[in-house]
C-alpha cells in the first residue's frame, strides 16, 4: 500500500507535490547562522558546508549547500562568517535527520587554500535556538607529508565528502584535531504533534 | 462550517541597536534595513532606519551607545525567508570622508521573548596592498553596492573581509497564529541572552 501510493506520488506534478507535501507531511525549518570559527593555527579561514538528509526527507526551498566568505579577524582569534543558513524540508519520517558538514579551509596572501579540518553536526531536534560547537579535524598522512605540509602547504584531503558525516571506513584514517566552529540554529516544526512525535 | 482557521501568521518584532564596540573607531553612526523572503511583508512599523552620530565615552567603557528603536510587524504564510536585519555601520577616517566601518546581519529570533544578539561586523578587503593604500588615501574604501547582499549566502565565496567590530541588539518578539498553523517554536525564552559573546577584554 505504501509503496503504490509513494509511486503515484512521485508521478504527480511539482505543484501538486508541494501542495501535498504541506497538507500531509511534517516541516522542518532550519533557519540560523553560522557564526565563525576559533582554535585554528590560520587566521583567514573560510568554510564549505552543505547539508546531507535521509530517503524521507524533501527540500522544498534553500541551498543545500554553499560557502562563506573569506575572513580575517582583527579583534580576537575568532574569524566570523554570519553565514546565513535557511532551509525548509519536508519529511515523511524521522530517519535520516538533517546533518550539515563542514570543510574549514584557510586561504593565504597568495590565494592558495589550504584544508584546515572537516566537521559535522546534526541539526539539532527540539524546536527552539540552539548553540552549536563543532569540532573538526583533519587528516595526517605519512610523516612525509606532514613534513611537507608544514614547509610547503597542502597535505591529504578525502577523495569523498561522505566520509565527513558517515562512520563508514572511518577506522582508515589517522587524523589529528583542528579548531572548533560555531553556528547558532533555530529550528521551527510542524505538525510533528500530529503524527505523535515527541521533541 | 467553524471560523476558518487562519492562513497567515503575524511576526512583531520591537527592541533596538544597543550600542557597538569597535576598538580602532569612533564617531560613529548605523543603518538598519530588514531582508525578508517573497512570502514575507511588513504590515506596521519602520523598516529602516538611520541613527544618530555616536562618539566614545570618556570614562573607561569607552562605549558606543546608540539606544535606537526598533519597531516592525510583518504577516507571512511561511517561514522560509524569515526576517534578517542588516546592519551597516559608518564613521569617519582620517581625512573626513564617511567611510563604512562595518557590515553585519543577523535572524530575528523567532521564540517569543526577550532576547539579546551580539552581531560580528566586517567590511571588504581590497585585494592587493597597492589597492589598499589607494582606496584609504583617496577615502574610497571597498563597500557594497546594496548591503542586502550581506543577508544572502550566495555569491559569497569571492569575497575577502575584515571582522573588526560588535553591535549589540536587544529584541522583543511576538508571534500570533504560529501555533494555530502547526508550527512549534520551542520554549518561550525570557531574558534569553544568546549569540557569541565578544572576546574578553571589550565591554560587553
Amino acid at each position: 500500500m505504501i509503496t503504490t501510493a509513494a509511486s503515484w506520488f512521485e508521478k504527480t506534478s511539482l505543484e501538486s507535490q508541494v501542495l501535498l507535501l504541506t497538507w500531509a507531511m511534517a516541516e522542518v525549518h532550519v533557519i540560523g547562522q553560522i557564526m565563525g570559527a576559533t582554535g585554528f593555527s590560520e587566521s583567514s579561514l573560510f568554510c564549505k558546508w552543505g547539508v546531507h538528509t535521509g530517503a524521507a526527507w524533501k527540500l522544498l526551498s534553500g541551498v543545500r549547500e554553499g560557502q562563506t566568505q573569506v575572513d580575517t579577524p582583527q579583534i580576537g582569534d575568532m574569524a566570523y562568517w554570519s553565514h546565513p543558513i535557511d532551509l525548509h524540508f519536508a519529511t515523511k519520517g524521522l530517519q535520516g535527520w538533517p546533518r550539515l558538514h563542514l570543510q574549514v579551509w584557510s586561504q593565504d596572501s597568495f590565494g592558495r587554500c589550504q584544508l584546515e579540518g572537516y566537521g559535522f553536526c546534526h541539526v539539532p531536534s527540539s524546536p527552539g535556538t540552539h548553540q552549536l560547537d563543532c569540532p573538526t579535524w583533519r587528516p595526517l598522512g605519512s610523516w612525509r607529508e606532514q613534513l611537507a605540509r608544514a614547509f610547503v602547504g597542502g597535505g591529504p584531503q578525502l577523495l569523498h565528502g561522505d566520509a565527513i558525516y558517515s562512520g563508514a571506513d572511518r577506522y582508515r584514517l589517522h587524523t589529528a584535531a583542528g579548531g572548533t566552529v560555531h553556528l547558532e540554529l533555530g529550528l521551527l516544526l510542524r505538525h510533528f504533534d500530529r503524527y505523535g512525535v515527541e521533541c | 462550517m467553524a471560523a476558518a482557521s487562519p492562513s497567515v501568521f503575524l511576526l512583531m518584532v520591537n527592541g533596538q541597536v544597543e550600542s557597538a564596540q569597535f576598538p580602532e573607531h569612533d564617531d560613529l553612526y548605523c543603518k538598519y534595513c530588514f531582508v525578508y523572503g517573497q512570502d514575507w511583508a511588513p504590515t506596521a512599523g519602520l523598516e529602516e532606519g538611520i541613527s544618530q552620530i555616536t562618539s566614545k565615552s570618556l570614562d573607561a567603557r569607552r562605549a558606543l551607545v546608540w539606544n535606537f528603536p526598533i519597531d516592525v510587524t510583518f504577516k507571512s504564510t511561511n517561514p522560509y525567508g524569515w526576517p534578517q536585519i542588516v546592519l551597516s555601520v559608518y564613521g569617519p577616517d582620517v581625512f573626513g570622508n564617511d567611510v563604512v566601518r562595518g557590515y553585519g546581519a543577523v535572524h530575528v529570533p523567532f521564540s517569543p521573548g526577550r532576547h539579546k544578539r551580539t552581531v560580528p561586523m566586517f567590511v571588504p578587503e581590497s585585494t592587493s596592498k597597492l589597492q589598499k593604500f589607494t582606496s584609504w588615501f583617496m577615502g574610497r574604501r571597498p563597500e557594497y553596492t546594496d548591503p542586502k547582499v550581506v543577508a544572502q549566502g550566495e555569491g559569497r565565496e569571492v569575497t575577502r573581509v575584515r571582522s573588526q567590530g560588535f553591535v549589540t541588539l536587544l529584541f522583543n518578539v511576538v508571534t500570533k497564529d504560529m501555533r494555530k498553523l502547526g508550527y512549534d517554536t520551542g520554549p518561550p525564552d525570557t531574558q534569553g541572552v544568546s549569540g557569541h559573546s565578544p572576546p574578553q577584554g571589550l565591554p560587553t
